[in-house]
């Protein structure tokens, strides 16, 4: 079936349809992006057209979860930008983890699981893991099934293993996951301390006294309201000094951002809360 | 009247898209997006070589960056460029197309969106299909699609692919893809 293209009137029907019906607001993802996954969505379902979308999303649940599985984009690959994940095993974790004290790291949006697992690979390679409290949230209940599995794709292990060896001259990635058939898997004891959260939105009752939030590559497929709406309560529910990491080419650039956040870290995307 | 260019290639394309940007004045007139095939992990570096020759700023955009004239926006490492209707460039990481990400159809597919009849497409030399259906949108916009000529392409599977699907304007040797860059007003 070939691309279809929807217009603006269809974009506002289907998410009025989102809202009406599952009480999920969707009006302050960036709207291009929106509409651009819609018309994936219609294609890879092989749906006709925007009112089959819209009918399919209020009267067919398991087709609604698949579309909130579609929403929450995926986190493409384990230690994407290794550069960052030297940074992170070197200076990064040694430093914030050296004292006592609970260390609670949160994902936002956990998605198809690979920052989350490489988070809890590096930790458990500097020996810890042990130390730290991970929470792994998403819109998506399948997402999260898929990570409670620690389900991987094993498509991308060539690029994973590439990644892995520019970070680790020791390990192997091997160590860390199995193969049953098509699916990879990682191993279970390494998400033992991992909690799951479904949620409605992102700003919703987050979890308190986070320390460090991995956000890479998410503010990407919002507006600036929710950018900053996000930015503002996840400033809120981190402890003073607390760290967040967002992707390569995303910024902190709201009116008066620089009284909450600040750019640290050689080169890296990492921002910690200011004391004040 | 062309408002923007738009230029996809991959493997062989980088000396081309160097000399291309050699030979672009300081002022000139409209923005350069590039879309080229590299290896991911390496996320600097290229930018810093293209730039070296380059009279015009060569960056890799920020998402939700303007596009302004005078400038190259390079497609960032592993993510898909996006032009939006209101010039400016939304990054994504998407599932990849025909194993590409960026995918240089969907640069060359929004671009198309974007500047309709003003837009200037360009596939150079390359290993891939990628590019092929963009350039068609360009075309079927009503904008202007030239291929680099396969007989100097290092790899022409590119090349082969955009002008098996499209009737474009011309096929260029990247001699006169440089002065018809230089004619633009």
């Amino acid at each position: 079936m070939s691309k279809q293209e929807i217009g603006i009137v269809d974009t506002r029907n289907v998410l009025k349809a989102i809202k009406e019906t599952h009480d999920l607001d969707f009006k302050n993802h960036a709207l291009t992006f929106f509409k651009r996954r819609l018309e994936h969505i219609m294609e890879k379902y092989s749906l006709r057209d925007a009112e089959v979308l819209t009918d399919k999303i209020k009267n067919d649940k398991d087709f609604f979860e698949q579309f909130l599985k579609e929403m929450a984009i995926e986190t493409t690959e384990l230690f994407r930008d290794p550069s960052l994940w030297r940074y992170l095993k070197d200076k990064f974790f040694p430093s914030v983890l050296k004292g006592p004290g609970s260390y609670k790291i949160w994902f936002p949006e956990a998605s198809s699981g690979e920052e989350l697992y490489s988070v809890a690979i590096l930790l458990n390679e500097l020996g810890l893991l042990d130390k730290v409290q991970l929470v792994a949230g998403s819109i998506s209940r399948l997402r999260l099934d898929g990570i409670k599995q620690g389900r991987l794709d094993v498509n991308k292990m060539e690029v994973n293993h590439a990644n892995f060896k520019r970070i680790f001259n020791e390990a192997e990635l091997e160590d860390y996951y199995t193969q049953r058939g098509e699916t990879g898997y990682i191993k279970p004891d390494l998400l033992e301390n991992t909690e799951f959260t479904l949620q409605n939105t992102y700003y919703d009752k987050p979890p308190r006294n986070v320390k460090l939030i991995m956000w890479r590559n998410q503010m990407l497929y919002f507006n600036q309201i929710l950018q900053e709406r996000l930015l503002k309560a996840f400033c809120h529910t981190m402890v003073p000094g607390g760290h967040m990491i967002i992707g390569m080419n995303e910024k902190i650039d709201y009116w008066n951002s620089g009284k909450d956040y600040i750019l640290v870290g050689d080169n890296e995307n990492v921002y910690k809360k200011r004391f004040s | 009247m062309h408002k923007a260019v738009i230029i996809g290639g991959s493997a062989g394309s980088f000396r081309v898209i160097t000399r291309i940007l050699h030979a672009l004045p300081k002022n000139f007139p409209l923005p350069v997006l590039l879309n080229l095939h590299r290896l991911k992990h390496v996320r600097s570096g290229f930018v810093e070589a293209l730039s070296i020759k380059s009279n015009i700023p060569v960056i890799e955009p920020y998402d939700k960056e303007s596009i302004k004239a005078g400038t190259a926006y390079l497609a960032p490492s592993n993510y898909h460029m996006y032009i939006e209707l209101n010039k400016k460039i939304a990054l994504s990481t998407e599932e990849a197309v025909n194993h590409s990400r960026p995918s240089i159809d969907l640069s060359f597919e929004t671009a198309a969106h974007t500047y309709q009849r003003n837009l200037l497409g360009i596939i150079l030399s390359g290993a891939n299909k990628d590019g092929a259906r963009g350039l068609k949108k360009i075309k079927d916009s009503g904008g202007t699609a030239i291929v680099q000529d396969p007989k100097e392409c290092e790899v022409a599977t590119m090349t082969e692919a955009a002008l098996k699907m499209t009737q474009v304007d011309h096929v260029f040797s990247t001699q006169q893809i440089i002065d018809y860059l230089l004619k633009i007003k």
